[in-house]
Formats: structure tokens, sequence, C-alpha cells
């Protein structure tokens, strides 16, 4: 589906985050290394506010230029199959919230540039160097696991 | 079948009239709801449970009055998604468009609350040896709003607020063809708590019409609608010697220089055009090709305009939706029919857009008119539909006659990439509402809203600094204790 309004681009971000949020709130209760439950934990707590964050902006960041139609993005661009939901090893839950991440850093960052709100832009950019960040610290924490192990223990 | 009832000393009360009208959403044409007609007697419950009310909440504090705003303001952004939704599923724009639409509502809230700052009066000194001078601001009365269906949410809010957190009391008459937007928004109300008799809503048409304008204890109206029956609303308070400010239609002209960047602002001109099916007194209607812009314009309009995605309003995604009525939808062909017999050339055809699914909705697809002549009723007339009327001129004079020969001025906006050409655009053009390079002129609520010429009937207008003159009386204090 084209995302051409403004509510289409607002309504499918705030379901991409909660629908990540949900993944989240899944997966720490399964982590075995309490780092990774952690991780997840921090990732979990930071997908609320992003879903607080789409839910205000979309309500309150209301100009008539909102009303403009855009052009050339498309939500199946962004849609991921949710796997790893039955995953039980640490190493996939990590894959996979990399993989979220790595979604929304992609979809905020390039949606930013096309929302004709310069507010929204910007509340956009500012999620997906949120996104950037917390990719770092998934990649360097995939990195410990490797050499940990699963129980965090060398 | 809903029925709605009138709102009227905090309560929910039927009207005693015997007459209802329908309402309809527009998108699927169905009946969703029964509105009464109700009588001058009905007005007058409410406006006797207003006045009851006046004296007790003109003595409270005007930051105790705030308060209940900003608790109303909480429970709008509650029930927001639930007000755009109705709003919707009666009047047909957008869910985008509605949205917008009760942040507008919220917005005027949030300005009132300011009241113990824009109700200050002013005083002086010595304006004789030993004497001092006051002037402050003191509440009047009942007012009244009386509202358009274009705006079910929004214009209401336009002049309630000012005027209640300024210490009068209040009775709104919704538009008879959208009443169930207002009636969600005083559910709120009512939670809210006001005192009762502070706020009131009675639906209806024109008998309470009629009812509010001639009421003797009524101080003041507010109306926004068509421009006969504003010009009517102003002259019925003139005679019972009640405030006015009526503001009525428009025909917007909207002019394209030839160097204004058109890929760039292309969006910007559709959504003026067509945002809300063109039912908006800021919506563009006259699309004015300036020399050499003129083919560039044409091509690329036409191309967005055909790309527009027409609909019900309720799914995202929909950049369109249906005008607001079975009557409307026949008067805005009628329009098109019009322009084809005074010999306009028709480039873009709305009128057979065909909506799977929805095949009795109201809708008229984007339909633009080339090689209009500013005689022509398409191009004079108030259509509050999808279509526009394209004409050429050769410079920005001839642009600027048009607006001048309107016998609207409610707003006109310019597209250009040079500043001069815009100051001079701004400085001569007799509307109220101006936009350079945007295509819908509106003041947020701390400017004030209103038009010019036919558009606005009255001296202040909607909403901004001055509306507090409208709700208030400026009483002059002489004192001497020396």
């Amino acid at each position: 589906m084209a995302l051409s309004t403004f509510g289409a681009i607002m309504g499918f971000a705030a379901e991409m985050v909660q629908r990540t949020e949900t993944f989240y709130k899944t997966m720490v209760q399964k982590a075995k290394n309490p780092i990774v439950g952690e991780a997840l934990q921090v990732l979990l707590e930071e997908e609320r506010k992003n879903y607080s964050l789409m839910e205000r902006t979309r309500r309150e960041n209301v100009t008539e230029m909102i009303l403009e139609p855009i052009a050339g993005l498309d939500q199946s661009d962004y849609e991921i199959e949710m796997k790893g939901m039955d995953q039980t090893e640490d190493s996939d839950l990590l894959k996979m919230a990399l993989i979220l991440e790595e979604r929304e850093r992609r979809f905020f960052s390039e949606v930013s540039d096309k929302v004709p709100l310069p507010e929204v832009g910007r509340i956009f950019r500012k999620v997906a160097q949120k996104k950037e960040r917390s990719l770092a610290k998934l990649k360097t924490l995939g990195l410990n696991q490797l050499l940990l192990g699963e129980s965090g223990k060398a | 079948m809903k029925r709605v009832k009138n709102y009227i000393n905090g309560e929910w009360v039927d009207s005693g009239t015997k007459e209802f009208g329908d309402v309809w959403c527009p998108a699927t044409g169905e009946k969703i709801a029964e509105v009464p007609f109700s009588t001058a007697a009905d007005v007058d419950k409410a406006v006797q449970a207003a006045k009851e009310a006046y004296w007790d909440w003109r003595c409270t504090p005007p930051l105790t009055r705030a308060r209940y705003f900003f608790k109303l303001k909480d429970l709008m952004e509650n029930a927001f998604e639930d007000i755009a939704r109705t709003l919707v599923t009666e009047e047909g724009k957008t869910i985008d468009e509605s949205r917008g639409e009760v942040r507008r509502m919220i917005e005027n809230v949030e300005h009132a609350t300011g009241v113990t700052t824009m109700m200050t009066g002013y005083n002086l000194e010595d304006i004789a040896q030993g004497i001092d001078c006051t002037a402050e601001r003191q509440p009047i009365g009942v007012f009244g709003a009386i509202a358009p269906f274009n705006f079910p949410a929004m214009v209401p809010w336009w002049f309630l607020p000012y005027a209640v957190v300024c210490g009068n009391t209040y009775i709104v008459k919704p538009s008879e063809q959208v009443p169930l937007t207002q009636t969600r928004i005083f559910e709120a109300v009512k939670e809210c708590g006001f005192p009762e008799g502070v706020i009131n809503m009675v639906h209806g048409a024109r008998d309470a019409v009629n009812g509010l304008l001639y009421h003797p204890d009524i101080k003041g109206i507010s109306f926004v609608g068509q421009s006969a029956t504003a010009r009517y609303v102003y002259k019925a308070c003139g005679e019972t010697g009640k405030r006015a400010q009526a503001l009525g239609g428009a025909k917007n002209i909207v002019l394209v220089m030839p160097d204004a960047e058109l890929d760039r602002h292309m969006p910007s001109l559709i959504t003026s055009f067509y945002g809300c099916a063109g039912e908006r007194c800021l919506s563009g209607s006259v699309l004015v090709a300036v020399g050499d812009a003129y083919q560039g314009l044409k091509e690329k309009f036409v191309r967005a305009a055909k790309a527009l995605k027409v609909g019900d309003g309720l799914q995202e995604g929909i950049q369109m939706g249906p005008v607001v009525s079975k009557k409307h939808q026949e008067k805005v062909l009628g329009y098109i029919e019009k322009g084809i017999k005074e010999g306009a050339k028709l480039i873009l055809d709305g009128r057979n857009i065909r909506v799977d699914g929805y095949s009795n909705g109201f809708f008229i697809g984007p339909t633009v008119f080339d090689e209009v002549h500013p005689g022509m009723s398409i191009a004079k007339e108030e259509i509050f539909g999808p279509v526009v009327a394209l004409i050429h001129v050769k410079n920005l004079d001839e642009g600027l006659k048009l607006i001048e020969n309107s016998e609207y001025g409610n707003a006109a906006c310019l597209y250009t990439t040079n500043g001069k050409t815009a100051r001079e655009f701004k400085y001569r053009a007799g509307a109220s509402m101006m936009g350079i390079n945007l295509g819908i002129a509106a003041p947020m609520s701390f400017f004030p809203f209103g038009g010019a010429k036919g558009s606005f009937f009255g001296d202040i207008k909607g909403h901004g600094r001055e509306v507090f003159q409208f709700f208030t009386d400026t009483k002059v204090v002489i004192q001497r204790w020396t």
C-alpha cells in the first residue's frame, strides 16, 4: 500500500513500532543471558517511548501541510516477517532485534526527507539516530555474545 | 436510528419539535441519524439556562474559568480520534483533514486559556490632576454561534472558548447536516463539569437560527456560512441590537507566476483546490496562470489532480472524500454543466467517478476547466466543490484585477520566487487572508480569521487577539479620591 498521506505514514509508523515493542516484550522473558535481557528491556522501553511519540506526532503536529499528497513511499518496502517469536536462543533474539532496529532506522531516515512537515521530519531523523545507536549497541552485544556464550559467562 | 438531543442546562434533553432532519454518511450514502429541527421555544429554554448561569459564571475569577478549559483540553485530547472519526462519518472529509480540524479546535481552547493576559484592560493616572482612568473589560451576557457544515468540530470553537472564558455564557447551533460531531464534543463538555447552563447546544435549522437571532436576551452572534445568510444574520443582529461577526462565502483566487517552483509547490496547489473536496472557505477555486506559467501549470496540475485517490475518508491513504450531501453533489454537478454551457473547456471531468464499494456515495472527482473567462459563473460564484477554473492572464496586474473585481475577499494566494512580486501582491490584493507559496492561508487560533467584501460582515473577526474584544465590553471608570 502506498503511503501517500500523512495519516497513512503515521499510522504505519505507529503500528510498526508497536509490533516491535510487542516482540521485545516477549523476548525479554525468553532471554537466557541477563545482559541480553537487559538490552532488550532497554529497547522495549525505547520503543514504548517511540510509540507515544508517534501517537503524539500524529495528533499534534498538524498544519495544512499535512494534507499535501506524498509520493514515492510504499509500506511494502518496510514490511518484514516477524520471525523469532518462538526462538529460544539469545543469538537468534539478537539477530531479530538487529533486523527490526535496522528496518526502523531505514524507515525513519528515508521518510524524514519526504514528509511535508519539517518538524515531523526532524522527529523522524532523531528516531533514526537513536536507532543507529541501538544498532551499534546490539552489534557489540552480538559480538560479546559470540565470545561469552549464552549464559554470559566466559 | 440515533436521534440527537439538545444539551441545555447541563443535561441532554429532547427537543419539543415534531420535525426532524436526516443525517447522512456521504461516503456510503446511508442515513445514520436524525436531527431535531428545534423550535424557538427550545432556543428560549437554552437562553434562560444561559441567562440564569451568567452572573455566577461572570463572577468566577478568569483563571478559575480558564481551568475548566485546561481540563476540557485534556478531555478533547482523549476523545481526539473518536471525534475525528465521527466527523469523517457525517461530513465526508478524509481522516487526515478531520484530525487537522480537531487539532485546530483544540488550539482555540488552548489560546483561550490565556484569558488572564488577553482580557486585561488599561489605565492612566492623572488624566486630570488627581483623577485616574481605567478601562476594564467585562463580559456581556449570553452569546450564540451558528455553525456551517464544512468544519463541524472546529468552527463553533473559534468563538465559544473565548466567549465563555471571558465570563459569558453560550449557545451553539451546529449545522443540521452534521450534528453528531458537536454532540460527541459536548460529551466532553459535560464530563468537564462546567456549571449548568454555561455552555448549551441546540440543534436545528431555520427556526433555531431565527430563535437565536431574534431572542432579546442574546447579546451577540457569531456566524459562519454562505454570504447571503451572513448578510441576513448581520442585518438581523443590527435590528435587534446584537453584536455580530458573520463570516460568509468565498471564491479564492490563486495566482501562479512564471517563476514559481511548480514541482515543489504542486502538492500544496492540489491541496488548496481539492482538500476537503473543495468545501472550505479557504479553498482555491480560480487558478490563475500568469504569462508563461500557463502551459506547464496546466499540464502538471491536471496530472497531479488525476492522481488523487478519491474514496471513503475513513481509509488512511484516501486523499479526497465525497461532498457532504446528495443535494450538494447535485449543485456542484450543476456548476460543471453550467461551465460547459458557458463555453469553458472541461479538461478533467470528475462527474462520473466510481468508487468501488461506495456506489451510493456523494463523490465528485477532481475537475478542471480551462479557457475560463472572468465573467463565467464558474469563475465568479462559490461552487464549494472540487471544481477548478483555470484562467490565463498576461501579468500580475491582470491577476490582481480579478481579485479586485470579485465580490468576495476571503483569501488569495500567490506562488512566486520573487520577493518584490510577493510584496506587491500582499500589498494590493483585496482579500484578508493571504498565502505566499502556500495554498491554504489558514490563520491559527492566535491570529484573526475572516475575510473582506462579501466574505465578511462585521468588524471583529474570529479568534485571534481581537476576539476577546468581541466578547467583552470596555467599561471606563474615572475616579477622583483626592
